[in-house]
């Protein structure tokens, strides 16, 4: 079991990158509260905790925002495994929720089947779209990182453009769209919760998405190409569409994460901007090492350290822009490859040798038996 | 309503903005120029903008005078780029998820450092004071001449460096031996390594030079262009620039006739904006959308030269 030990190290590894955010964290807490030690219990322990009990409805509010960087989180899990920098996960979760939006405003189905349809037509926009960085990444060798950064931007214009002037409730003070209809809302898993159903279906993506990355073909030719994408070429697969397939997949799933979290939280659509997820999902990614099934508990992490922010800026004064500093510091050390890297280098050393130990004792007890 | 936009295209005024709204973008689409040409791909461009925006404006702020709010906005700047570079470089952190970093540090975390550092939350509106910004630039002789000067005179100091700039990272890339480097280590960091060139040690300048070049941009952006310091101030420019620089071929010319492009592309939107019949929301998507088109093209382009190098060779 050689590997034992540096699966250890690298969870303490892990473990450290994360310590040196939290330290970050406390040394601007020092800086900028006034009174730090509140600031730190709103941070740390608030979230799950308050006057000495367990507070659920927080707890609740914690897994209710799990749900859409759950999907982004998925989403860049897919798509970075081939080794595409694909960032346009943002423009598709605010495609998808606008869609869904629009379906769930102006074309009354049967319950039940109304959801569905919505969250599907989101999903399938989501995936539409990704076709285009995609496509002129394998035909054309152009850059997707930069095309699908400049879709972002224009999907949101043209959203704005629709909600603005054609969708929008003039009867509100804020710009938004009339009310879904209650046949398009996702029902609440918990009542008076944030948590709806969507949380549920986050999780089922979540188990679907870990078994296609590493039970079936598809998957482990994406993850093939990402690891080497000439060797994949040459032993047969079809590399350009695989990683469109890759893309799309990506796609739907950002966009059924926005479809969902739209339908599930608000009753009305009123994003005025990119929402934020898809870079979200690529921190939820990296913190998971791009393994799909440990998504949610990063994304448990994430969505925890964002409560606590905005818990510090309710009740200590501290901007709740602090998460993004801690996500930055964290992203940096937990993607840093060799990051305490002459500490690995001493457990391989290590390995090697007892390993060498064993077999020459082998040799010599072999021996002896001869 | 066509009459209209002709009429306007033509005009002085276009011109003037058009090389206003380019300024910024040319500087990051430089800085992504050097580092493209140094083998490491800069997706920080937007992170730094928005921190040398910021302390630009606060170094300003504090010492009163615009050339070392520009200075500071630019030694930040290379800060930035050297903690990005430290991660990347030295820790091998993707350059692509470093860069991602520090574009979650310019999005909230200059929020977070603006409360820390002034007590502000969200834009330095209220700091700002006439000898914190960029002075314009009135040329003798030019700014009498009709349209020319017009067009061309009376911008920002800063615009006129980046303008400089195109010519002088030019001669940096092609007239010195560190631009020889830079490129070798570019072009086959392996070979340039087996010659003595520290690959590290060079793309570590590259970086820094990157640095310093959108810090300008950031400068301009808070000390000029918007008169302040706000969370939307850079609005995606480090990405434009991006695509400047691949639409530009990577060389310090073309980059500029591509910012050239998207900053007309701006100035043609803001100026409909005003007009009876286009939606402020649609035209704000041009730049982008041209973006997506230009790149397109370009590799098309590409593509077709090297099948007819291909065809040649057969």
């Amino acid at each position: 079991m050689e590997n034992k030990r540096q699966n250890m190290f690298e969870f303490f590894r892990g473990f450290v990158a994360i310590a040196i955010a939290i330290l970050v964290a406390f040394i601007l807490i020092l800086i900028c509260a006034d009174d730090p030690g509140k600031a730190l219990e709103c941070l740390l322990v608030k979230p799950i905790i308050s006057n000495g009990a367990l507070n659920a409805k927080s707890i609740f509010t914690i897994f209710a925002r799990m749900t859409p960087i759950i999907f982004t989180g998925l989403a860049v899990c897919v798509m970075f495994s081939a080794n595409q920098f694909n960032l346009g996960g943002e423009g598709a979760v605010m495609l998808g929720g606008f869609i869904a939006a629009v379906i769930g405003i102006y074309l009354p189905l049967g319950a039940g089947v109304h959801v569905f349809v919505a969250i599907l037509a989101g999903a399938i926009i989501g995936g539409l779209v990704m076709i285009v960085p995609a496509v002129i990444k394998v035909k054309l060798k152009a850059s997707e990182m930069v095309c699908s950064l400049m879709m972002n931007y224009v999907i949101m214009f043209i959203i704005l453009h629709f909600l603005n002037n054609v969708f929008a409730d003039r009867s509100k003070g804020a710009t938004q769209t009339y009310p879904f209809l209650d046949t398009a809302t996702i029902p609440k898993m918990i009542p008076n919760t944030e948590l709806s159903w969507g949380f549920a279906i986050a999780i089922i993506a979540t188990i679907i998405a870990a078994y296609f990355m590493h039970r079936t073909r598809w998957g482990y030719s994406i993850r093939m190409i990402g690891i080497n994408e000439s060797f994949s070429k040459y032993s047969g697969m079809k590399v350009g569409g695989i990683i469109v397939l890759s893309q799309v997949i990506g796609g739907m799933l950002s966009g059924m994460g926005g479809a969902i979290e739209m339908l599930g939280r608000y009753k009305t659509f009123l994003w005025l901007d990119l929402p934020g997820y898809g870079w979200t999902g690529i921190t939820v990614a990296i913190l998971a090492k791009n393994n799909p099934i440990m998504i949610p508990f990063a994304a448990f992490f994430i969505s925890y350290l964002n409560r606590g922010c905005e818990l510090m800026s309710i009740y200590a004064g501290v901007p709740a822009e602090m998460i993004d500093i801690i996500q930055a510091v964290i992203f940096l050390f937990f993607a840093a490859e060799h990051f305490l890297s002459g500490t690995r280098q001493k457990i391989v050393v290590k390995d090697a040798k007892e390993e060498l130990q064993k077999k020459q004792l082998e040799t010599a007890k072999e021996g002896g038996n001869a | 309503m066509f009459e209209q936009l002709i009429n306007m295209v033509f005009s002085a005024s276009f011109g003037y903005s058009i090389i206003r709204i380019t300024s910024p973008i040319l500087f990051a689409a430089l800085a992504a120029v050097v580092a493209e040409k140094g083998g490491v791909v800069n997706i920080g461009l937007e992170g730094i903008m928005m921190i040398s925006a910021l302390f630009g404006v606060l170094f300003s702020y504090w010492t009163n005078s615009w050339l070392l709010g520009v200075l500071g906005a630019v030694v930040i700047g290379i800060l930035v780029a050297m903690i990005m570079a430290v991660f990347a470089l030295k820790l091998k952190t993707d350059i692509i998820l470093s860069g991602i970093a520090v574009n979650l540090l310019g999005g909230g975390g200059t929020v977070f450092l603006l409360y820390l550092f002034t007590g502000l939350k969200g834009n330095t509106a209220s700091l700002t004071t006439p000898n914190m910004l960029t002075p314009k630039i009135h040329i003798p002789l030019l700014k009498d001449i009709p349209v020319i000067g017009q067009i061309f005179s009376g911008h920002s100091v800063l615009t006129y460096v980046a303008f400089l700039l195109v010519f002088l990272v030019w001669i940096l890339l092609y007239k010195t031996a560190m631009g020889l480097r830079i490129r070798a280590v570019g072009e086959n960091s392996h070979a340039a390594d087996s010659v003595g060139v520290s690959v590290l040690r060079t793309q570590y300048i590259a970086l820094a030079i990157s640095g310093a070049l959108a810090g300008l941009g950031g400068a301009y952006m808070s000390m000029y262009y918007s008169q302040s310091w706000n969370i939307g101030i850079v609005a995606g420019r480090g990405f434009i620039a991006l695509a400047a620089q691949a639409m530009g071929q990577g060389e310090p010319v073309g980059a500029m006739l591509a910012s050239l492009l998207f900053g007309f592309a701006s100035a043609l939107g803001s100026k409909m904006e005003g007009m009876q019949g286009f939606s402020s929301y649609l035209v704000a998507s041009i730049p982008y959308a041209v973006t997506i088109i230009g790149l397109v093209i370009y590799a098309l382009s590409t593509l077709k030269r090297v099948k007819r190098f291909r065809d040649k060779a057969k």
